[in-house]
């Protein structure tokens, strides 16, 4: 309580700006669509398969724009502006890198299997692949997991409120929360899915108006870029790959293989392919070929996300000054409470109100809080479709007629929200929101890709194999972490440098130290797994059938004409990204 | 929604464009007297803007209404 009543009087004239009355109406009008597709899809959800996969009815566009804007919340807005000011364009790596071959390897490679098991939950598929030991470590840590990171959205949506409007954080907390429990209690995913959807495209129309007026008063990328080098003294903020050649040669503190292998290659394909808030999504699509063509047009969705997060950040570093024309520097959280300097996640609303006046500050501030929804309500319908059938129904009670289960999940969804409300207080503590959030990818998700990738394309994977790698995997993780809690000095170990000086030790400790958890976590996950595996009888294949490479007959998506398939589609998404990758190298 | 749905995703999200539209051009009008203290107001973004939103809402709006096959 004392770090809420020094937020409450830091609150206090740091207000930035103040709502207009009708910017005030583009807010009720949000939330009172928002609540009437809550009561309105309340009469499509009675049974389990409507409430928890949408009916499986979903068209393509519909599961993957929902599948990108389950994972665009204000965290994501919020907290990558504020990296990319912090880092540079090399914030970007998580758009593009980390995520564009994950989420096409999971629309053309796992989609399949995980659509043609007709598995209700990634713990389901590990249940169904691994056994029950499998399911019950990852539907735990999945569920814990999603708690933290609901918790994390709201915290960043109550900053949002305090930065900009001065609003109480545990009003705006409260209010957030209760608004996406009572939509998702009500529809379920098929509620959560219409407001993700209505969510990315407000977010686009609240968010573009930002990097559109900015790049004109910058006087356009070049200029832009001319700029920032004068600002910092340095060039290595607009170039994604050319500094990481070493640790010390670029803002992050990060070599090139903790972004190809610790970031593109584990934690995004950990996260994109078998984090089930973004493939539960695709799992409600109403046919193969949509399931595999919803991640493809995510992708080029995801791609273009980097211009309302990105830029906004780059742009504040050449035009943000401070009431006498210098320029402002933004710090760290932790700092910015004790100086009263604006922090770096601030940065995106410190912008928002640069350009937008009355009307469009409104439609921003709606576009943040939906993003923020957005981020809510993916977490918590993933959470309480793992806990009503990974847990409760798999454990617990597993004889409860449909209904029940329905009825569980409608309570799941408030109890998961009331722990969501209690997380984000301890979250305020943590010293940068991003950084936070990827020590959670790296405990869990990184282990968990291991096991999956495993399980569909190795067949002699066996129960104990995946059981025991999961296990640890996630250990491995968590130990890692502590040692380098214990003395930071320990990282070297992970990034293999054992004799790294001090100033690459402090450099590495923010992201990088993530990317490499997550990689080792992995390693060891797959070596555990393909050991036990080994020396534990092999699974029948008549067992493996539907859930592995090479014992399962994929079924024709019925696509008709090349522009219809999947395939065709993927490749167009990856030679644009090599492209973009290319220019900004 | 799937197509079967009876009020389109669509809709609702050219709905609530077009609303915000109409909301931004009306109040981009008032301020072509009366800029805000932004920056690069004298551009009119609020009206322009409400304009582009306007357009594609009534577009949504139009293409997914209720009842339309």
């Amino acid at each position: 309580m004392h770090l809420l009543a020094s937020l409450a009087v830091m609150m206090e004239g740091r207000q930035l700006t103040k709502l207009a009355p009708v910017d005030v109406l583009i807010l009720v009008l949000y939330f009172a669509l928002v609540v009437f597709i809550g009561f309105y899809a309340k009469g499509k959800s009675n049974t389990s398969e409507d409430f928890f996969l949408a009916g499986r009815e979903m068209t393509a566009w519909i599961a993957g724009l929902s599948f990108v804007s389950a994972n665009l919340g204000s965290l994501e807005l919020m907290g990558w502006a504020g990296a990319a000011y912090q880092y540079g364009i090399l914030a970007a790596h998580w758009y593009w890198i980390g995520a564009i071959p994950a989420m096409l390897f999971l629309g053309i490679v796992m989609m399949p299997f995980y659509y043609i098991s007709k598995t209700h939950s990634v713990p389901g598929y590990l249940q169904l692949r691994f056994g029950e030991g499998a399911r019950a470590l990852s539907a735990v840590s999945f569920a814990l997991m999603t708690i933290l990171m609901s918790g994390v959205n709201m915290y960043a949506m109550a900053l949002v409120m305090k930065t900009v409007l001065g609003w109480n954080i545990t009003f705006s907390i409260w209010v957030g929360a209760g608004t996406v429990a009572l939509y998702v209690m009500l529809g379920g995913l098929r509620s959560a899915i219409i407001n993700e959807v209505l969510q990315f495209v407000l977010i686009w129309a609240g968010a573009a108006m930002i990097p559109i007026l900015g790049l004109i008063e910058a006087g356009g990328w070049t200029k832009l870029k001319a700029q920032m080098a004068v600002n910092l003294g340095s060039t290595d903020y607009t170039h994604m790959w050319s500094t990481l050649g070493s640790f010390k040669d670029n803002p992050m503190g990060v070599h090139w293989t903790g972004i190809v292998f610790g970031l593109g290659f584990v934690i995004s394909f950990g996260y994109w392919t078998t984090d089930f808030l973004v493939v539960q999504r695709v799992l409600s699509a109403n046919n193969l070929r949509a399931a595999k063509l919803a991640p493809v047009i995510g992708a080029a969705f995801k791609m273009a996300v980097p211009l309302i997060v990105i830029v906004p950040g780059l742009l504040a570093l050449s035009v943000l000054k401070n009431a006498d024309g210098s320029i402002m520097h933004l710090v760290p959280e932790s700092m910015a409470a004790s100086t009263g300097q604006h922090s770096y996640n601030e940065v995106l609303p410190l912008m928002l109100i640069r350009y937008c006046g009355p009307g469009l500050l409104g439609l921003g501030i709606t576009a943040l809080i939906a993003g923020f929804m957005s981020g809510m309500a993916g977490n918590v319908s993933a959470f309480s479709t793992v806990w009503t059938y990974d847990l409760y129904g798999a454990f617990i009670n597993k004889k409860a007629s449909d209904k029940h289960y329905v009825a569980m999940g409608r309570w799941s969804t408030v109890i998961g929200m009331l722990v969501s409300i209690a997380t984000a207080y301890l979250v305020m503590g943590a010293a940068s929101i991003m950084d936070y959030v990827q020590e959670l990818f790296s405990f869990f998700i990184a282990p968990l890709f291991g096991t999956v990738i495993l399980g569909m394309l190795w067949k002699r994977a066996t129960k104990k194999g995946g059981f025991w790698g999961l296990l640890a995997g996630t250990a491995s993780s968590v130990g890692m972490w502590l040692m380098v809690s214990h003395n930071p000095a320990n990282i070297r170990f992970m990034i293999l440098q054992l004799h790294a000086d001090p100033d690459t030790i402090m450099r590495v400790q923010a992201m990088a130290a993530n990317l490499y958890r997550a990689l080792w976590s992995w390693v060891v996950c797959v070596l555990v797994t393909v050991v036990v595996s080994l020396f534990t009888n092999a699974t029948p294949i008549s067992e493996l059938s539907g859930l592995v490479y090479g014992a399962t007959p994929i079924p024709d998506d019925g696509s008709k004409g090349l522009f219809q398939k999947p395939i065709f589609w993927a490749c167009v998404v990856i030679t644009v990204f090599f492209i973009v990758n290319l220019i900004f190298w | 929604m799937s197509e079967r749905a009876e009020i389109s995703i669509w809709f609702f999200c050219g709905i609530l464009m077009l609303g915000y539209g109409i909301v931004l051009i009306a109040t981009g009008l008032t301020e072509i007297h009366h800029p805000p203290p932004t920056v690069l107001a004298e551009l009119q973004p609020t009206l322009w803007w409400g304009v582009v939103l306007a357009i594609f809402g009534g577009f949504y709006t139009v293409r997914f209404r209720p009842g339309k096959s």
